[in-house]
């Protein structure tokens, strides 16, 4: 009977039971999602600001991206595990580096495609190169930037499971839980809450596009 | 000019890197205060460069230029086009404000604060004829032509004292780049700007600038003159050419009705005979006698009418005031230029114009004006 429940696709009764224990894996997830998203943000936004001011550093910077974003997941854990060790510090090394390549990338083709007249007008008003950059490039390369974090996000939304090899929780734990011991639940439930909060973030990040850009809005 | 040039340009060579040729060479000409510059020539004239050399969007390889007085690297670019408006042909309005925001950019890097800007916008867009409604619109909602005009008003938002335009107008259509120009020109009549602007079409440039610069490829200044010197007496083959045809024509464009003198014409007064009538049309070798009374044009009459008149009634004592008067159909004013008023002419059977000039409710007849007085304008 047990045995029975057990090999099904949901067994309820175990999901009530460790209600705690899925609460505590989607704190981590989200945390550690959330963080990996930010300092990406955040490091992808000083690259391109340097990318877009001296036009040599564009190469090599997306270059870089572009090989971090290659190493498949589980050998880029293994390359800093001597370096980081086991622990959050190596995943969130290894999620921003993902992130890398696809912010910058759209970061700085969404700055390129801000019309020469427009750049040339802000210019001529007289706005210094930051404020240009800050108050006019930026926001108008929104759609772009916004389009290539939403990717940023959903993949690191997935790789986040990946990280529970190297002990940091979140839903890989679950799912970790669940392949050693041949059980299904876990491994359904922890997905499913993954891909929930992928599709959360992506549709939120949709929505603040949406809001943030009211002139592409038809009147 | 000297102390009076609000822009002046000493030696200035402009010299891009990796390019055959020299964009601007040696390149030297003052712009009085309040005064429209037009920069003309064909492509890779410089025209384009030598305007963006004035705010430092390019920067001359050598040579000075002077803005208001001062060095123009004597402030760091940014402060120094804040000072001075700039109108390009795509307009560069910015799509992420509103037009009301776009208006305001100067002002508010400037600093000024928000109930002030706004009141700026509502009056420039009085100014420049932009309806009010389109101010909280964001620019893709609007017309090129109504783009245009903000544009126009962004560049006047912080009142600058000097106005760049380049091809403000080669993007829309004809008509309403016509009516963009005599706004300008209307506008410029009340701001009194100093005007520097890059055309590649030689009537715009006649039609806005008080002198116009004709620039030859390379960045040679070829001849800068007022349009009608340089109608007259173009300095050499290549301002000739570029001039084009028709440049008597041009010229008359540039003169009205009032710079000529009326002559009588044909004309008795209502209370002739009709004897003296036909006595007038011998004169004149015409078939035609206008009626004129205190300076009121009555009409006119044919000679077979007055013809008839004297055979008719035998007529003694009849005046021609009596005969069936005719309406003059070919009139002009004095503010006519003389290149329609020519038109008007050859138009006419008559082959004459009487001047008509609306004096409140009434109309006051000057004369008349046939082809030999039009030709005569010219020289004056």
């Amino acid at each position: 009977m047990i045995a029975d429940e057990r090999r099904s696709l949901i067994w309820w009764t175990w999901v009530g039971d460790h209600l705690d224990e899925i609460w505590q894996r989607t704190v981590e997830h989200v945390q550690i999602a959330l963080i990996a998203i930010a300092v990406g943000c955040l490091l992808s936004f000083v690259l391109s600001v340097i990318a877009v001011r001296f036009r040599w550093t564009f190469k090599p910077i997306t270059r870089v991206g572009s090989i971090l974003y290659t190493i498949p997941s589980l050998a880029l854990f293994g390359l800093l595990i001597p370096f980081t060790g086991l622990g959050l510090l190596t995943a969130e090394i290894a999620l921003v580096s993902y992130t890398i390549f696809i912010l910058v990338s759209n970061t700085v083709a969404g700055l390129d495609a801000v019309p020469a007249p427009v750049k040339e007008a802000a210019d001529a008003m007289g706005y210094t190169w930051w404020r240009r950059l800050m108050t006019v490039e930026f926001p108008l390369a929104l759609p772009t930037v916004i389009a290539g974090l939403r990717i940023a996000s959903v993949t690191v939304i997935g790789l986040v499971t990946v990280a529970a090899l190297i002990g940091n929780g979140g839903y890989g734990a679950l799912i970790n839980d669940g392949l050693q011991r041949s059980f299904p639940t876990p491994i359904v439930i922890g997905s499913l809450l993954s891909v929930v909060f992928a599709l959360l973030v992506d549709g939120l990040l949709a929505f603040a596009l949406w809001a943030l850009t009211p002139w592409r809005r038809r009147t | 000019m000297g102390g009076s040039a609000a822009i002046s340009l000493v030696d200035v060579t402009k010299h891009f890197d990796g390019a055959l040729t020299t964009a601007v060479d040696a390149l030297s000409f003052e712009v009085a205060t309040g005064e429209v510059v037009a920069l003309v020539g064909p492509s890779g004239c410089g025209k384009t460069t030598t305007l963006k050399m004035i705010n430092r969007l390019v920067e001359p390889t050598s040579g000075t230029i002077m803005v208001l007085g001062a060095d123009q690297r004597s402030v760091p670019a940014h402060e120094l086009r804040r000072s001075i408006g700039y109108v390009i042909q795509q307009i560069g309005l910015f799509p992420h404000r509103t037009v009301r925001r776009n208006i305001g950019v100067v002002p508010e890097l400037i600093g000024w604060d928000r109930d002030r800007i706004d009141a700026r916008c509502d009056e420039l867009a009085d100014l420049v004829g932009l309806e009010r409604d389109l101010l909280d619109r964001y620019p893709a909602a609007l017309s090129g032509g109504q783009q245009q005009r903000a544009g126009v008003a962004r560049a006047l938002a912080a009142d600058p004292p000097i106005l760049l335009m380049d091809e403000p107008y080669s993007a829309v259509d004809p008509i309403v780049r016509a009516r963009l120009q005599d706004d300008l020109l209307a506008l410029q009549a009340t701001v009194h700007k100093t005007i520097v602007i890059v055309t590649h079409d030689i009537d715009e440039a006649i039609k806005l600038a008080d002198r116009v610069a004709v620039m030859n490829v390379g960045g040679i200044l070829e001849q800068f003159a007022s349009p009608d010197e340089l109608l007259d007496a173009p300095a050499n083959e290549f301002v000739a050419s570029f001039l084009g045809r028709e440049r008597g024509l041009r010229r008359l464009a540039l003169r009205t009705v009032a710079d000529i003198t009326p002559i009588a014409g044909p004309s008795v007064s209502p209370e002739a005979s009709p004897s003296a009538a036909i006595e007038v049309m011998d004169r004149f070798g015409t078939s035609w006698v206008a009626i004129v009374e205190a300076e009121t044009l009555h009409g006119w009459l044919s000679r077979k009418v007055v013809e008839g008149a004297l055979e008719g009634a035998g007529a003694i004592g009849s005046t021609v005031g009596e005969l069936p008067l005719r309406p003059f159909g070919s009139r002009v004013s004095p503010t006519t230029p003389l290149r329609e008023a020519l038109d008007v002419i050859v138009n006419a059977r008559s082959r004459m114009a009487a001047v008509i000039e609306r004096d409140g409710e009434r109309d006051r007849y000057l004369g008349m004006i046939t082809i030999d007085e039009v030709a005569g304008g010219l020289e004056s």
